[in-house]
């Protein structure tokens, strides 16, 4: 069974993991980044506004005094007043306005500012003059609640700091999160690597290895459950395998005996089929065919259930490749079917010469039986050693069977409806391995089917 | 006079069966349902053929093997449960001739029996003598001895030697050997040829770990030297 459930959202469990550190990352530096971005520019404005109005008292205090002692030229005292980052400063006495700076007139203070001060009561307010920013800070000053006093403090500088802040809390909150990237993979790395390890076993389970299992002895009894669980399962996965083998296995022995009495009666009984009453013909006949197909379905099951007795290199010994199929293709199909390429002439392999002839006598009997016919054997180097190509006149096999026709009993060409397919490609899947090939079937240029069986080796001849 | 036959198979259904059988080939059939028979059997009434079925109750099948070699070179045809195990080499190397497999069917057994009865004959129409280094070859008696003395090769023993002779001192390939003396085509089981080699070794090598006379080609074959 296989799922598409990590693919169908696009994201892996590995990528999620980052993803949600680097967000968690972001939104956590960015919270702190906005926290300590208000908190500090609070703090700043807080300071400039103190300090302003501290300064403004001051020098309306002395603007008061001075006032208070010569009233002749309200101008003259008014640039008196010391002011050091101050950018102008407004009197408005006797109802006329004063001021030092050119820039700024008395429009450039609101109404209501003018109007609380000139009410007797000290006042600031952010201001903007010529888009630039500033801090009016008005004070009363003389006996008339008329007269005020006003200073405006450019908030320039402090807005350039806050800038500067600000640009520095967004990189930071930045690079914060892509720390959090990185980290996270890391993290989901390491944390999966277990995962990775189950795949691989998994995967080479799915394969056909059998004996694939995972390291146990780890330190975290979560991980140690899971890998100790996988090996459970892989290892009744290949108790019952086995088990399924030496059970054919066994039944096909038990079957040699029964078989062997039924097969020679049979032959005495047709050795008389001119005796036989004409009405007996037919029935004896066909009992001998399922005879000779109980018996094929035996031998089958024998083969196919003794590989795992055989030691590998037991059977081996050195047999030219193209004499071997040309042999066991052209026996079975019963003609010539058989073309060694030049290159492939003296190709020598170590193999099972039997197992080697099932694999050329099942894959012809297959094209002949199947395949609408078997119209040739190939044999030709490869990169890796030799190949055994064989094309049959049949209608092909489709993309979505071409690996379950291997199988045991896998039924995947034309509906999956004919009898005799059962284990001869099942034999050869099996044959093939055993010499640590690959089968692959694979469409004919032309229609059919073409089975490729590679087998790996020098093939030098 | 028609061939007699020993059907040595615990296995009443498939005995009877097989005697029919074998019988409708045109051979007289004797039978014994256990080892210890068998062998007697063999002993009192010469046969020309030994089928053994290598599970038997009593005496095992390759100890049977064993003590009909030490009195007798009677063809023995091996009836074995599976081609792949060890009972074939070991079958072979305890004196069998050859093998068959279950299930079998009495026209491929007739088959083996007569190409083990043919060679047999035909090492008796060459009535001549040769020298091979220190063996003396006796085609016409079928025997080979040395120093005078007779070294007891089996019928399928002495046609492979000769086959080898016959070669003149050539290559000869283990599938040209499994075809000239076993009849089996390109697919015959080659082990059978080695264990006859190492067989017929043990009986014409004064040393059979360093052979002088049936020489190995390494991937090619064996070949006779004087």
């Amino acid at each position: 069974m296989r799922s598409a459930g990590g693919r169908r959202w696009g994201i892996g469990l590995r990528d999620r993991v980052t993803l949600t550190f680097g967000l968690l990352a972001l939104v956590l530096s960015g919270l702190l980044a906005v926290v300590v971005g208000v908190l500090v520019s609070h703090y700043l404005l807080d300071q400039r506004q103190t300090s302003a109005v501290y300064e403004t008292s001051l020098n309306a205090s002395i603007l008061r005094q001075a006032l208070a002692q010569d009233r002749s030229d309200v101008a003259d005292v008014l640039s008196g007043v010391p002011g050091n980052d101050r950018t102008s400063s407004l009197l408005t006495f006797d109802g006329a306005w004063y001021t030092t700076a050119v820039t700024a007139g008395p429009g450039a203070l609101p109404a209501e500012l003018v109007d609380l001060v000139r009410a007797g009561r000290p006042a600031s307010q952010r201001i903007e003059v010529g888009g630039a920013p500033f801090l009016a800070v008005g004070m009363p000053v003389g006996e008339h609640s008329r007269d005020a006093y006003f200073e405006l403090f450019s908030l320039a500088q402090l807005n350039s700091t806050f800038h500067v802040l600000s640009v520095t809390l967004v990189v930071a909150a930045v690079v914060t999160a892509a720390v959090g990237l990185v980290v996270g993979r890391f993290a989901s790395r390491r944390a999966l690597r277990p995962l990775t390890d189950l795949t691989i076993a998994a995967a080479a389970v799915a394969g056909g290895d059998l004996h694939a299992r995972l390291v146990t002895d780890r330190h975290d009894p979560d991980l140690g459950r899971l890998a100790a669980s996988f090996n459970r399962t892989a290892a009744a996965l290949e108790r019952r395998v086995q088990a399924d083998i030496r059970f054919a296995g066994d039944v096909s022995h038990e079957l040699r005996t029964p078989l062997t009495t039924m097969l020679n009666s049979m032959a005495l009984v047709q050795n008389r089929r001119a005796e036989l009453p004409p009405d007996l013909v037919e029935p004896i006949d066909l009992l001998a065919d399922d005879l000779d197909r109980f018996r094929r379905l035996v031998i089958d099951l024998l083969e196919i259930s003794r590989d795992a007795d055989t030691a590998d290199g037991v059977d081996r010994e050195t047999a030219n490749i193209g004499d071997l199929v040309r042999h066991a293709a052209d026996a079975v199909a019963g003609r010539p079917v058989t073309t060694v390429d030049d290159d492939a002439v003296r190709a020598t392999l170590m193999v099972d010469k039997r197992r080697l002839e099932r694999v050329v006598a099942n894959l012809v009997a297959n094209a002949d039986t199947h395949g609408g016919g078997c119209i040739g054997v190939r044999v030709h180097r490869t990169q890796t050693g030799v190949a055994i190509v064989v094309d049959d006149a049949g209608p092909g096999v489709a993309p979505q069977h071409r690996e379950r026709i291997f199988e045991r009993f896998g039924r995947g060409r034309n509906g999956g409806d004919e009898r005799g397919v059962g284990l001869g490609l099942a034999i050869v899947e099996r044959h093939v391995r055993w010499h640590h090939g690959t089968v692959t079937v694979v469409g004919r240029p032309g229609g059919g089917a073409r089975f490729v069986v590679e087998l790996p080796g020098p093939g030098a001849g | 006079m028609s061939r007699k036959v020993l059907l040595v198979e615990d296995d009443q259904r498939v005995r009877r069966v097989l005697r029919l059988a074998l019988q409708d080939e045109g051979y007289q059939v004797l039978e014994a349902a256990t080892g210890c028979v068998g062998f007697e059997q063999a002993r009192a009434d010469p046969v020309d053929v030994v089928l053994l079925d290598l599970m038997l109750p009593d005496l095992d099948g390759f100890e049977v093997c064993r003590q009909l070699r030490r009195h007798s070179s009677v063809p023995i045809i091996m009836v074995t449960a599976r081609t792949d195990s060890h009972d074939v080499v070991a079958g072979l190397e305890a004196g069998a001739d050859d093998y068959v497999t279950k299930p079998l069917v009495a026209k491929e057994l007739s088959a083996r029996i007569r190409a083990l009865l043919r060679r047999s004959e035909a090492s008796a129409a060459h009535p001549h003598h040769v020298v091979v280094g220190d063996l003396d070859i006796s085609l016409d008696a079928g025997t080979v001895t040395r120093d005078g003395q007779v070294l007891g090769l089996t019928r399928t023993e002495f046609r492979l030697l000769l086959e080898l002779l016959n070669a003149d001192g050539q290559v000869c390939s283990r599938e040209h050997l499994l075809e000239r003396v076993w009849e089996y085509g390109y697919f015959g089981d080659s082990r059978i040829v080695d264990v006859h080699i190492r067989r017929l070794r043990k009986k014409v090598e004064r040393d059979p770990a360093t052979p002088r006379h049936v020489v190995t080609a390494r991937g090619l074959g064996y070949r006779l030297a004087g």
